[in-house]
C-alpha cells in the first residue's frame, strides 16, 4: 500500500512541477530561517548552563535609585557586601566571592600584551567550579597570588598547557608590577558563557583592601559578586532575606541616619539602593536589564530578542505551512476522483488521510534536504554576521539531526493535517457524479482568512523592519554635539608620569594638528558622579546640593571636539586659574569648572549666562574642598551613547585624571600619523603596547550589535514576504484556472482583457488590504512600544508613511505576482474555457 | 444579416491538421430563426463560435452588416459582440459565485449602462423569463431549466438582435426543454435573429430553417413552409 502511496505521491509532484516547486522552495526556505534562528536561539539560552550547579549560583546587582535623578544600575557590587551579606544569610548561601576585574599588561621576553586580569575571593571555586586543564583548585589556588590561566593564554605566552611554575610579569597593579607564578591551568571556557577568565588570580584581600573603593567600601561598586545558595533555597527566599537585612540590619542605615537626604519620609533603604539576585543561567539575557551603562564582563544577550527572533522563526514557517495548505486545498478537486476511486475501492477516511499526511511529509523532507543544504551555504555570511562560531555537525550530533527530523515530522503534520482532512472527507458518489471536487465555502473561506494572516504577518515584519532601519539609522546619524572627524583615540594610563613630553612629541609629528588629553574621549563611558554644592543659594535651610556627573577636560579640548560655549569661556591656560590643584585638609582650592546645559537646569539657574560667575564647592581633589568658579557653559553633547539620556555633567581640569588622549590630524594622513604615534609611543613606554583606536570606529562600535540585529532581522523579514508571496503566486495560477470558466463567460458578455486582468488582479488585492487594515494597528502598537526603550528615537508619526510604504509594497508585490497569471488567463481564448467542463 | 463565403475553419495541434469547416456558405437575414444539426464532430460548434464571433475563421468571408468581420482583432471582434450577439450554452455557463439578478446583468456591465437602468432591465427582463422570484438564488439552487432560462434572459438583456444557441435543451429534460424553446420562439417572433445547434429533431422543428452539416460541409438546407 505505502508503495503506492509512494508512486501517487511521486507522480503528482512530477505533474505539478510549478506547485511542487513552490511548496518546496517556500519550505525550504522557512524551514532554513528556522535552522539558523534555532542555532542563534540555543546558542543564546545556553549559557552557563554547563557550569556545575548553576541553578544554585546567583549575583548581586546593584541599583541606585534617587528621586528625581537617573537611576544608576549596574551589574556590580559594593566591596563590603559578598562578606556581609554571606555571613548575614548563612542559611540560605553556602559561600560567595568576588572578582575584581582590571586592564593589565603582561611583559614576556621582552613583548608586551594587553591582557585583562580577575582577581577573585579564595572561594571562588566554591562557587564556581571551573574545570582544570593542569593542576586543581585545593593545589593550585590556596595562597595569594596564584595565577591561573586558562589553556589558551598556557599556549600564547610558554607554548604548551605545561606552564605551573613559571612566572608572568604583570604591569601597574595600582602602580605596582608583580611576578606571577603560574600555579594551574585552566580549561577554556566555551562561548556560551558570561564570564571571561583568561587570568585568575588569588585575590589578596590586605592588599586589595587598602585601595580605595574596591574591597573596602559600601557604597563604590567595583566588584562582581557571585553566591552560592544552598540546596533546596529559592531565589525569592534569598532575596526576601537580603532586602530584609538592608532594610533592617545593614550599614544602610547608618547612612541613612547621617544623610536625611538620602531617605525621604515613606520610603525604605531598599527603594532607594536597591540589591538584586539573578540567577547564573539568567545572567546572559536578563542582566541587560540591570547593567545601565557600564556592561557585564562580556557582551549581553536580550531575552527579548531571543523571543523575538524565535516568534520570527515559527511566522516564516507557519507561513510556508499555510502556502502548503492553500495550495493543497485549491487543487484538491484535482486529486478528488482520486480519493473517490481509493474510497470506492474500500478505503477508509483515516487510510486517505493517512496517505495525504504521508505525501505531506515526505514533501517537508525532501524540502528539509534543501534547507539543510541552504544552511550549509549561509552559515559563513552568518558566523560573520553575528560573530559567533555556530556549527552545524549533521551527523556527528545525533541530537541535532534527530530534533531536524523531529521538525520535519511536525512541519509536515501541521501543513498536511488540513489537507488530508478536506480531501478524505470527499464524498465518492457525489464527486463521481459531478466530476468534480465538492470545495465547501468554508474550505475556500478558510484559504482566504489564511491569505490574510500570511500578509498581515508580511506587512507586520515590513513595518517593524523599516522601523527597526530608521531607528537605526537616527542612532547612527544624531548629531552628537561635537565633531568625530579625523580623530584617534590612545590610552595613556601607562605614560602618566611623562605626558607632557609625550603631548610634546606628538604635536611635533606632521599632520597632527592637536593633541588633547581628558578623562574620557566619547563613548568611553563613566560613572564619576560627585555631591556639588552651589554656593549662595538657598533651598528651603540649606544650599543647593546636587550630584553631577564629572569629566577631566586639557586645554584644547573643546575646541579639538568644535564644541562652543554657550556662555562665557572654555578652559584657557591664559587665565592661570583653571586648573585643579589637590586642596590640603581644611583647606580650599580653587579652579575653574564648565557646566553643560542639563546640569546649569539641574542646579536652578535660568540661563546659562546666570551660571557664569558662580562658586560650586566639591570634594574632588585632595583632602580638603575644592571652589569651582563656573566659567563656561556648553551645549548638551553624547558624550555616551545616544541610548542613553545626556546626564547634567560638570567638567573640570585634574590633569590628575587624564586617561585618554585626543589626537587631530589632517586629512589623508592617517596612516602616516598612526605608524608615527606609535613610534613615539614605544620609545617613551616600550614595554606597554599602544592602545589606539579611531573614534569612529569606537562610535561604529556601539551601536555594532543594533546593527547586527537590524541586519538580521531584515533578512529573515524579506525571507518571510517572499514566502507568502510563493503561497500567492501559486494561489493566484491556480485561482485563475479555476477561473478559466467564468473569465470565458465574462469575456463572450464583451469584458476585455484589460477589465478581466483588473478583476483578477483586484480579487487578490482585497485580502491583500484586508491584511493592511490588520497589519496596521499590529504593528504600530508593537513599534510603539519598542521605541520606547530609546531616549533618542524618531518621531512616532513616521509609522504612518511607513505603513503606508508597506501597504503600497505588499500590494504592488501581490499585484506583481498576480498580474502575470490574470494577464495569460485573460489572453485566453474563451471558447476553450466554456468547453472547460 | 449575415452571410459566411468560402467560410473554412482548420485546427492544427500535433502536427495532424483537422478540417473543422470547409468551404461553408450561409446567409441568415434579420428575424430568422435557424437550426444547425449534423452528428458529433461535424463542426456545428465551430460554425456557432465563427458567426458568434468568438473564433476566427482560417479563409473566406465573413459579413456581419454588411461588414467583413474575417480577419477582425480580438478587440474589434468584441465590440461588435457585445452589442449584437447574446448567447445561450448547452451547460448555462452561469457563474457560479453570481447570484441571478448579477448574473444577467453582467451582460450590461461591460455596455456602460447606468446601474439605475441596468437594475430595469434586469428586473423586466426577468419577469419576461419568469425567474424574477428567485432573484437572489444562486445558480446552485436552481434547476437546470431555471438556469437555462437565466441564460436567456442573460442573452438579451443588452437588447442584443441576434441569439447563438448551442444544443440549448441538451442538458433539460423535455419539459424544460419544451419550456426554453418555446421561450426562444417567442424572442424570434418579437424580431430576434436566432441560431441554434441541436440534436434534437423536434426542437430544430421550431426553426423556419434547418442547416444539416456534415464533416464541415453544408449537406442540405431545408426550409419549413410558411
Amino acid at each position: 500500500m505505502f508503495a503506492n502511496y509512494f508512486l501517487t505521491a511521486w507522480r503528482n509532484l512530477l505533474k505539478n512541477r510549478a506547485f511542487s516547486a513552490i511548496n518546496i522552495i517556500g519550505l525550504a526556505v522557512g524551514l532554513a530561517s528556522c535552522i539558523l534562528i534555532m542555532l542563534y536561539v540555543k546558542s543564546e539560552s545556553g549559557y552557563d548552563q554547563w557550569i556545575p550547579d548553576n541553578e544554585r549560583i546567583v549575583r548581586l546587582h546593584t541599583a541606585y535609585e534617587s528621586p528625581g535623578r537617573a537611576p544608576f544600575l549596574t551589574v556590580r557590587s559594593a566591596g563590603r557586601m559578598m562578606p556581609a551579606v554571606r555571613d548575614y544569610l548563612s542559611a540560605e548561601i553556602e559561600d560567595g566571592m568576588r572578582l575584581v576585574v582590571w586592564d593589565t599588561t603582561v611583559q614576556q621576553n621582552g613583548e608586551a600584551f594587553s591582557e585583562q586580569v580577575a582577581f577573585a575571593d579564595s572561594s571562588f571555586f566554591n562557587v564556581l567550579n571551573l574545570p582544570f586543564a593542569n593542576g586543581s583548585a585545593q593545589s593550585s589556588f590556596n595562597k595569594p597570588n596564584d595565577l591561573l590561566i586558562s589553556r589558551e593564554m598556557a599556549q600564547k605566552y610558554f607554548g604548551s598547557t605545561d606552564a605551573i611554575g613559571k612566572t608572568l610579569t604583570v604591569c601597574c597593579l595600582r602602580g605596582q608590577t608583580v611576578e606571577l607564578t603560574v600555579s594551574g591551568v585552566l580549561e577554556d571556557l566555551p562561548d556560551n558563557t558570561h564570564l571571561a577568565l583568561d587570568m585568575l588570580v588569588y585575590m589578596d584581600t590586605e592588599v586589595f583592601g587598602q585601595f580605595p573603593g574596591v574591597l573596602d567600601t559600601w557604597t563604590s561598586v567595583n566588584v562582581y559578586t557571585y553566591f552560592k545558595l544552598r540546596p533546596g533555597v529559592s531565589l525569592e527566599q534569598a532575596q526576601l532575606r537580603l532586602t530584609w537585612w538592608v532594610d533592617n540590619e545593614s550599614p544602610f542605615l547608618e547612612f541613612a541616619k547621617q544623610n536625611s537626604g538620602m531617605l525621604p519620609d515613606g520610603t525604605k533603604i531598599s527603594d532607594t539602593m536597591k540589591h538584586k539576585l539573578m540567577r547564573l543561567p539568567d545572567l546572559h539575557l536578563d542582566a541587560h536589564n540591570d547593567a545601565g551603562n557600564m556592561g557585564d564582563l562580556t557582551p549581553m544577550g536580550n531575552r527579548k530578542l531571543v523571543a523575538t527572533f524565535s516568534l520570527v522563526a515559527v511566522l516564516i514557517l507557519v507561513i510556508a505551512c499555510i502556502n502548503f495548505m492553500n495550495l493543497a486545498t485549491a487543487r484538491a478537486g484535482q486529486r478528488a476522483k482520486e480519493v473517490a476511486m481509493r474510497k470506492v475501492l474500500g478505503a477508509s477516511r483515516a487510510q486517505v488521510a493517512v496517505q495525504f499526511l504521508l505525501e505531506a511529509i515526505g514533501l517537508v523532507m525532501i524540502s528539509l534536504l534543501f534547507a539543510l543544504v541552504a544552511v550549509e551555504l549561509v552559515l559563513p555570511w552568518y558566523n560573520q554576521l553575528l560573530g559567533k562560531v555556530f556549527e552545524f555537525r549533521l551527523f556527528s550530533e545525533p541530537s541535532l539531526l534527530f530534533t531536524l527530523l523531529g521538525l520535519g515530522l511536525l512541519v509536515g503534520l501541521i501543513a498536511g493535517s488540513y489537507p488530508a482532512l478536506v480531501l478524505s472527507g470527499y464524498l465518492p458518489g457525489q464527486i463521481l457524479k459531478a466530476s468534480k471536487s465538492n470545495e465547501s465555502s468554508a474550505s475556500v473561506k478558510l484559504r482566504h482568512v489564511l491569505v490574510v494572516f500570511q500578509f498581515a504577518v508580511s506587512v507586520t515584519l515590513l513595518v517593524c523592519t523599516a522601523v527597526v532601519y530608521l531607528q537605526t539609522q537616527h542612532a547612527n546619524n544624531l548629531d552628537l554635539g561635537y565633531s568625530t572627524e579625523r580623530k584617534l583615540v590612545v590610552g595613556i594610563r601607562a605614560a602618566r608620569d611623562n605626558l607632557d613630553s609625550l603631548k610634546q612629541q606628538w604635536q611635533a609629528i606632521p599632520g597632527v594638528q592637536s593633541v588633547v588629553y581628558s578623562s574620557e574621549a566619547p563613548t568611553q563611558d563613566n560613572e564619576n558622579n560627585n555631591f556639588v554644592t552651589l554656593l549662595g543659594s538657598n533651598q528651603g535651610d540649606k544650599p543647593v546640593e546636587e550630584l553631577l556627573n564629572y569629566h577631566n577636560m586639557d586645554y584644547g579640548f573643546f575646541q579639538a571636539y568644535q564644541v562652543q560655549p554657550l556662555a562665557g569661556r572654555l578652559f584657557d591656560k591664559a587665565y592661570g586659574s583653571d586648573t585643579l590643584t589637590p586642596a590640603e585638609q581644611n583647606q580650599i582650592s580653587q579652579a575653574a569648572a564648565i557646566l553643560n546645559e542639563g546640569a546649569v537646569r539641574r542646579l536652578g539657574f535660568n540661563s546659562p549666562q546666570e551660571a557664569i560667575g558662580r562658586t560650586l564647592q566639591i570634594s574632588a581633589s585632595g583632602d580638603g574642598l575644592n571652589h569651582l568658579t563656573v566659567v563656561g557653559v556648553i551645549p548638551d553633547i553624547y558624550f555616551r551613547s545616544v541610548k542613553f539620556a545626556i546626564r547634567p555633567s560638570l567638567y573640570m581640569l585634574n590633569p590628575q585624571r587624564f586617561n585618554v588622549a585626543t589626537i587631530t590630524y589632517n586629512q589623508g594622513q592617517a596612516s602616516q600619523v598612526t605608524a608615527e604615534i606609535e613610534r613615539v609611543w614605544k620609545q617613551a613606554v616600550p614595554m606597554q603596547p599602544i592602545d589606539m583606536q579611531y573614534l569612529s570606529d569606537m562610535l561604529a562600535a556601539q551601536y555594532q550589535s543594533e546593527n547586527v540585529q537590524m541586519q538580521l532581522f531584515s533578512v529573515f523579514s524579506l525571507l518571510a514576504v517572499l514566502v507568502a508571496c510563493l503561497g500567492l503566486y501559486g494561489l493566484a495560477a491556480f485561482t485563475a484556472e479555476r477561473k478559466t470558466r467564468e473569465i470565458g463567460i465574462r469575456k463572450v458578455m464583451g469584458a476585455s482583457v484589460k477589465q478581466i486582468m483588473l478583476l483578477l488582479i483586484w480579487q487578490f488585492s482585497r485580502p491583500i488590504m484586508l491584511a493592511n487594515l490588520v497589519a496596521w494597528p499590529l504593528s504600530i502598537w508593537l513599534m510603539l512600544n519598542w521605541l520606547q526603550v530609546f531616549v533618542n528615537r524618531i518621531d512616532t508619526w513616521w509609522l504612518l508613511p511607513i505603513c503606508l510604504m508597506a501597504t503600497l509594497v505588499s500590494v504592488c508585490i501581490a499585484w506583481l505576482t498576480v498580474g502575470g497569471n490574470a494577464a495569460k488567463v485573460a489572453k485566453a481564448n474563451p471558447i476553450k474555457a466554456l468547453r472547460h467542463e | 444579416m449575415l452571410k459566411l463565403t468560402n467560410l473554412s475553419r482548420h485546427y492544427l495541434s500535433d502536427d495532424v491538421e483537422t478540417l473543422a469547416l470547409n468551404k461553408v456558405n450561409i446567409e441568415i437575414a434579420v428575424g430568422e430563426f435557424v437550426a444547425i444539426m449534423g452528428p458529433s464532430g461535424c463542426g456545428k460548434s465551430t460554425l456557432l463560435n465563427i458567426i458568434g464571433m468568438l473564433d476566427n475563421p482560417s479563409s473566406g468571408e465573413y459579413w456581419f452588416n454588411g461588414e467583413n468581420v474575417a480577419g477582425y482583432k480580438e478587440a474589434q471582434l468584441a465590440a461588435i459582440r457585445k452589442h449584437h450577439i447574446g448567447f445561450i450554452f448547452q451547460n448555462f455557463n452561469l457563474i457560479d459565485e453570481l447570484s441571478v439578478r448579477d448574473n444577467i446583468e453582467l451582460a450590461l456591465l461591460y455596455h456602460d449602462v447606468p446601474a439605475s437602468e441596468r437594475r430595469r432591465r434586469v428586473a423586466e427582463v426577468m419577469d419576461k423569463v419568469g425567474i424574477a422570484h428567485r432573484a437572489n438564488h444562486l445558480p446552485s439552487q436552481l434547476s437546470g431549466g431555471q438556469q437555462q432560462r437565466v441564460a436567456v434572459a442573460r442573452a438579451v438583456v443588452g437588447g442584443q438582435s441576434m441569439i447563438l444557441a448551442d444544443e440549448p435543451t441538451g442538458n433539460l429534460d423535455s419539459a424544460h426543454g419544451q419550456e426554453v424553446m418555446a421561450m426562444l420562439q417567442g424572442l424570434n417572433e418579437e424580431g430576434t435573429t436566432i441560431v441554434m445547434v441541436t440534436h434534437s429533431p423536434a426542437h430544430a422543428d421550431y426553426a423556419r430553417r434547418t442547416i444539416n452539416l456534415f464533416d464541415g460541409h453544408v449537406v442540405t438546407e431545408d426550409v419549413k413552409a410558411a
